[in-house]
């Protein structure tokens, strides 16, 4: 007999159930929208030997299989974004049924709705910065093997660059640093999440400034110009922007 | 637009109005941050420990495919 728990995605306020039809649940089902309290949670069946604990960690191994769910999920969010203030949920938050659901949205209740309040009406940007490769100094390439240069002399030039390369670091840093609070003054909320490590971004361009920041929806252009701005006043890195997206980094409920 | 050449970026993956998330970042999203139950949730996946599985996950399979033919 297959075991079937209830997929959370998102908690929404003032939902009308009927805009979540033809939206795609995960594994091919449909959504249902679970009401308590004035609060909405929009969630599918799923199969527990694939969504069960010991499923899940078996899956999440499967990087096809964590992109197919993460897309799933997002495509459910950005729907009930379209349509309401929208808390989002982590990846397989999974309840037995929907009376653990309605638990939920009562336990959790008040936390929900600040959360709410905070997001109604805004979208999250990306904002990320680039430190721009250094240039291989010329020099230094030439006279590497020339021993007879002096040993003193060698120390030296290493030490030289090894200064230039912290100053660089340090500027670059005070560049990241510049840009977060200019964007932080320009919305609602700004954070900075871990900066993405190589191996994921795929570029050998080092992320200095990981950032999210909530923005009202009628906002967008403007802060998407102050990014424009940012970008012409810093030409030594990168800056990239993205969005407008569900309030994914503003989501967190406070944890006690 | 300006014509440099970074600005590209986002728009790559299948994206169908420029609002598509990458997938790293999307991750980053889902298993970092995002509103977390607990209580009589059968799973919920503990972020910490999740992200390590996941940056797992990615780095490894990464890794397969950059494999590099000797």
């Amino acid at each position: 007999m297959t075991e079937t728990g209830r997929y959370l995605y998102a908690i929404a306020r003032g939902l009308d159930p009927q805009a979540m039809t033809g939206v795609p649940a995960l594994g091919g089902g449909h959504l249902d929208v679970v009401e308590h309290l004035g609060l909405a949670a929009v969630v599918s069946s799923v199969d527990l030997d694939e969504y069960g604990e010991e499923g899940l960690r078996r899956n999440l191994e499967n990087l096809s299989w964590l992109e197919e769910v993460a897309r799933g999920h997002d495509t459910v969010v950005q729907a009930v974004a379209e349509q309401s203030p929208t808390a989002p949920l982590r990846l397989a938050t999974i309840c037995h049924d929907d009376d653990g659901v309605r638990a939920r949205l009562e336990e959790w209740h008040d936390a929900l709705e600040e959360v709410l309040d905070r997001i109604e009406g805004r979208r999250e940007w990306s904002v990320k910065v680039f430190a721009r490769p250094r240039p291989a100094p010329a020099a230094a390439e030439s006279t590497a093997g020339g021993a007879s240069a002096g040993g003193a002399a060698y120390l030296q030039r290493k030490k030289a660059e090894s200064q230039a390369r912290e100053a660089d670091e340090s500027s670059a840093a005070a560049i990241a640093d510049e840009v977060h609070h200019s964007l932080a003054g320009r919305s609602v909320a700004g954070r900075r999440l871990p900066p993405q490590d190589p191996r994921l971004t795929g570029r050998t361009d080092r992320m200095l400034h990981n950032g999210a920041y909530l923005v009202p929806a009628e906002e967008g252009d403007a802060f998407a110009a102050v990014v424009e701005e940012l970008r012409a006043a810093h030409p030594d890195v990168t800056i990239e922007s993205a969005g407008p997206w569900p309030p994914y980094s503003f989501a967190t409920l406070e944890q006690s | 637009m300006t014509g440099a050449a970074g600005e590209v970026e986002q728009r790559s993956v299948g994206s169908t109005d420029g609002r598509q998330i990458a997938l790293v970042d999307l991750l980053d999203r889902l298993l970092g941050t995002g509103v977390v139950l607990a209580g009589d949730v059968v799973i919920s996946l503990a972020g910490v420990d999740l992200v390590q599985v996941k940056l797992h996950a990615l780095i490894t399979s990464i890794r397969e495919d950059m494999v590099q033919p000797r």
